[in-house]
């Protein structure tokens, strides 16, 4: 007899529907699952077994093929455990064909019959049409986060079984966790003094601008860095989705609410790997930190100490907002819109204080400087030199600003560059710079002054007036001012004099 | 490029050289060497250099040029380089170079193009012969023939231990004067100078010092014609929270209690007035109020 139960599979962060046929017949006992399953897959077959005889149902001492279609593509992970055990009873005559119309299944399979749920599960229930479906009881709200089905979430195969024969009714979906007390996220308050390093965090959050932050050890770049994500916008409805499907599919545990609905910091140590940073791998197709950081922050400690080409390979995605990874088995599309903010010393023996005052040859900064590519450098609107504080400052009682006053500056902004049509100033198109940012008389004045010098080239130029425009939206204004433009000019050093020490 | 070839002893070798007892047997030149009759002035100093050192080079070198002095110097990055900078900057004095590469192998590549206009200008020494690298021995040699041509040498910015002082004890053993630019002390760069002048050298506060030293009448330099406009009332506050030594925005917030806004409008305004100037977000004073 032949079963056929919907199910899914993860690629990427995108589902990709299975169908699972068992074919039960008399010959020599045995199991087979063909359709190119991966190891976690092929090993379905144990676990499946030991369930079923530890949740005290049949397992068919018969001639059994499993086969998971489309055929053609590769299928990975443990998630197939319950539709090949419910397809196999129904083959098997155990269950009702009818039992099972309109359902769909997924989750992996204890070996106490125990329901277990798998990375991906959002991306998974997405993708297949059935009008219920059947998740273990981990996953349960994460699956109705699609909202499109009628979700059904057992603890164990057991129940699941029990429910299906109509011996009884499925269990209610378990309630809301409460959210454990989490510690809360770094507040700007606990920064003393930088007003230049604060100010840039708030520009940067405000218009969507990557920041690079050079300065000495000790000087407060980490520390500025990890408040970024909390000046954000909490993420919409769609960004949250899109967020949670990226960390449910990489396996990042979700917070309890499930839905990720703060941006995200990721800050990869610079020994990551090129997988691990874009997304790929040769099994599974698992997004990388770039993805991981999708609508909110990724941050590069030690810039400089991340291999060139790799740093070189962010480039596209950060134009383009996706990264696109190619393997031979697969192509997968991810997305990448991230704000990058990046953090290094200014030269190998990170002391450089002053013009003048490290020990480093020229020839030994001018090296550790290329370590970033110009192309890099360039997509970097605001770039700064964070001293060390001032020694007062530090012991100083008066806190600063709190994030929760910044943020609110910052969604005021925002929403005057939503007014104009854009998500962010830094993605205003050239073309529409000269509509949107109209300098006024003296603004003009310092810009020919800075192009006429050479401190500005044209590239720069359309930087400077995105971020100059961010900064008129933070004061609420509508014409770019000399002190808007000014401000745009001290928050973008030279790419030269980065390495300036 | 041409080249000419000059041999110890053979008519046309520079006469300045021909009597030093370490005189180089054989010399190349390009350029005029005619440069060499006016007055002469070395100014040495660190490839490492803060503003202020790389600003008094370039003044000096401007001011003594359009005076008549020929500024000699050995075109490295830093001091050296800003010294003919300021020399080429003016109609004055054509001036001479002397480095430690053949003459068709610019060093540092940084400077090939002032390294073009000082032979275009006045001419380029060096002992080295044509297509040799910048070998690091060679620099030593080639500091003894910078003092060797000196009436007067002048340091700029080094630090303690460092090629620069190759220059000078050459020069102290032919009895050339040497002259220091005095520096903050807690600034590494100025702890050359500032020792010079604790031993007892004579110090540079201006061009006219250097003028005494060479026996010439004191003239109007750009320096004393150039008047900048006063800065704005708003303005003087971030002006005077600005230090002589390069000061970050941050302390400039600070000191003015302002918002870095504001404080950004009035650094730019000084920038364009040349009250100021800025590297790699770090400010310096250029002139006083």
């Amino acid at each position: 007899m032949i079963a056929t139960v919907p199910s899914a599979t993860v690629l990427g962060v995108q589902g990709l529907p299975v169908t699972i046929e068992v074919h039960v017949s008399n010959g020599l006992p045995g199991f087979q699952i063909v359709g190119q399953p991966d190891t976690a897959c092929r090993e379905s077959r144990d676990r499946v077994r030991a369930a079923l005889l530890s949740s005290g149902l049949p397992w068919p001492v018969r001639r059994v093929t499993v086969n998971l279609a489309p055929s053609g593509t590769r299928k990975g992970g443990g998630g197939l455990d319950l539709p090949i055990a419910l397809a196999l009873l129904t083959a098997d005559g155990f269950l009702e064909p009818a039992a099972l119309e309109g359902i769909a299944a997924m989750g992996e399979l204890g070996l106490d019959g125990s329901l277990r749920g798998v990375p991906g599960m959002l991306a998974m229930v997405d993708a297949v049409d059935a009008p219920t479906v059947v998740v273990p009881r981990p996953a349960a709200h994460e699956a109705a986060l699609v909202g499109r089905h009628l979700v059904l979430a057992p603890a164990n195969l057991a129940e699941a079984v029990a429910a299906l024969k109509g011996d009884a009714p499925w269990p209610p979906m378990p309630p809301p966790t409460d959210p454990p007390p989490t510690p809360p996220p770094p507040d700007l308050a606990d920064v003393r003094g930088q007003p230049l390093g604060r100010w840039a965090l708030e520009v940067a959050a405000a218009g969507g601008h990557h920041l690079l932050m050079t300065g000495p050890p000790g000087a407060g770049k980490t520390m500025l860095a990890r408040r970024l994500a909390g000046l954000l916008p909490p993420l919409t409805r769609e960004q949250a989705l899109e967020t949670t499907r990226v960390q449910s599919a990489a396996g990042v545990p979700l917070p309890p609410g499930v839905l990720v609905t703060d941006p995200p910091l990721r800050a990869p140590h610079h020994g990551a790997s090129r997988v691990a940073l874009l997304g790929g791998g040769s099994e599974a197709m698992r997004p990388g930190e770039i993805s991981l950081a999708h609508n909110g922050v990724l941050f590069l400690d030690e810039l400089g100490e991340f291999p060139p080409g790799l740093l070189d390979a962010l480039r596209t995605p950060l134009e383009e907002g996706v990264i696109r990874v190619s393997r031979a088995r697969a192509m997968v599309t991810f997305p990448a819109r991230c704000l990058l903010v990046g953090a290094m010393n200014p030269c190998p023996c990170g002391e450089g204080g002053p013009p003048g005052s490290c020990r480093c040859t020229d020839s030994a900064r001018a090296r550790y400087a290329r370590r970033v590519s110009g192309p890099l450098l360039d997509r970097f609107d605001l770039r700064l030199h964070i001293a060390k504080p001032d020694v007062g400052e530090l012991l100083e009682d008066t806190a600063g600003e709190c994030s929760a006053v910044v943020a609110g500056r910052v969604a005021a902004a925002r929403a005057m560059a939503d007014d104009r049509g854009f998500a962010t100033n830094a993605r205003i198109p050239g073309s529409q710079l000269r509509h949107h940012v109209a300098p006024t008389p003296p603004a003009r004045r310092v810009l020919e002054y800075r192009l006429r010098t050479g401190a500005l080239t044209a590239r720069g130029l359309h930087r400077v007036q995105r971020v100059a425009r961010t900064i008129a939206d933070l004061d609420g204004a509508d014409r770019v001012d000399e002190a808007h433009v000014c401000g745009a000019l001290e928050l973008r050093l030279d790419a030269t004099d980065l390495a300036v020490a | 490029m041409d080249v000419a070839v000059h041999a110890h002893g053979e008519p046309g070798y520079p006469s300045v050289l021909a009597s030093d007892h370490e005189a180089p047997d054989v010399l190349f030149s390009t350029g005029d060497l005619a440069a060499l009759d006016a007055p002469r002035v070395t100014i040495v100093g660190g490839r490492q250099c803060t503003h202020y050192g790389r600003d008094v080079s370039r003044r000096l070198g401007r001011d003594l040029a359009e005076l008549g002095v020929c500024i000699v110097s050995g075109l490295a990055l830093g001091i050296d380089g800003a010294a003919h900078e300021g020399a080429t900057s003016v109609r004055g004095a054509p001036p001479v170079a002397v480095v430690g590469s053949g003459l068709d192998v610019p060093y540092p590549r940084r400077h090939a193009r002032l390294w073009q206009e000082v032979a275009a200008r006045g001419c380029i020494l060096s002992e080295a012969p044509l297509g040799a690298p910048p070998a690091p021995w060679r620099f030593p040699l080639r500091n003894r023939i910078l003092a060797a041509l000196a009436q007067v040498l002048v340091v700029v910015e080094s630090r303690v231990a460092s090629g620069t002082q190759y220059t000078i004890d050459a020069a102290a053993s032919r009895g050339i004067p040497v002259m220091a630019v005095p520096g903050p002390i807690h600034s590494q760069m100025s702890e050359g100078p500032n020792r010079l002048l604790r031993e007892g050298c004579a110090p540079v506060l201006g061009v006219d010092d250097i003028l005494d030293v060479l026996h010439l009448s004191h003239g109007t330099t750009a320096e004393a014609r150039d008047r900048r406009a006063p800065p704005a009332r708003c303005d003087e506050r971030v002006l005077a929270a600005v230090d002589w030594t390069p000061t970050p925005v941050d302390s400039i917030c600070r000191r003015t209690g302002q918002r870095p806004t504001e404080v950004a409008v009035a650094l730019a305004h000084l920038e364009i007035d040349g009250w100021i100037t800025g590297q790699g977000g770090w400010w310096t004073r250029l002139a006083p109020p």
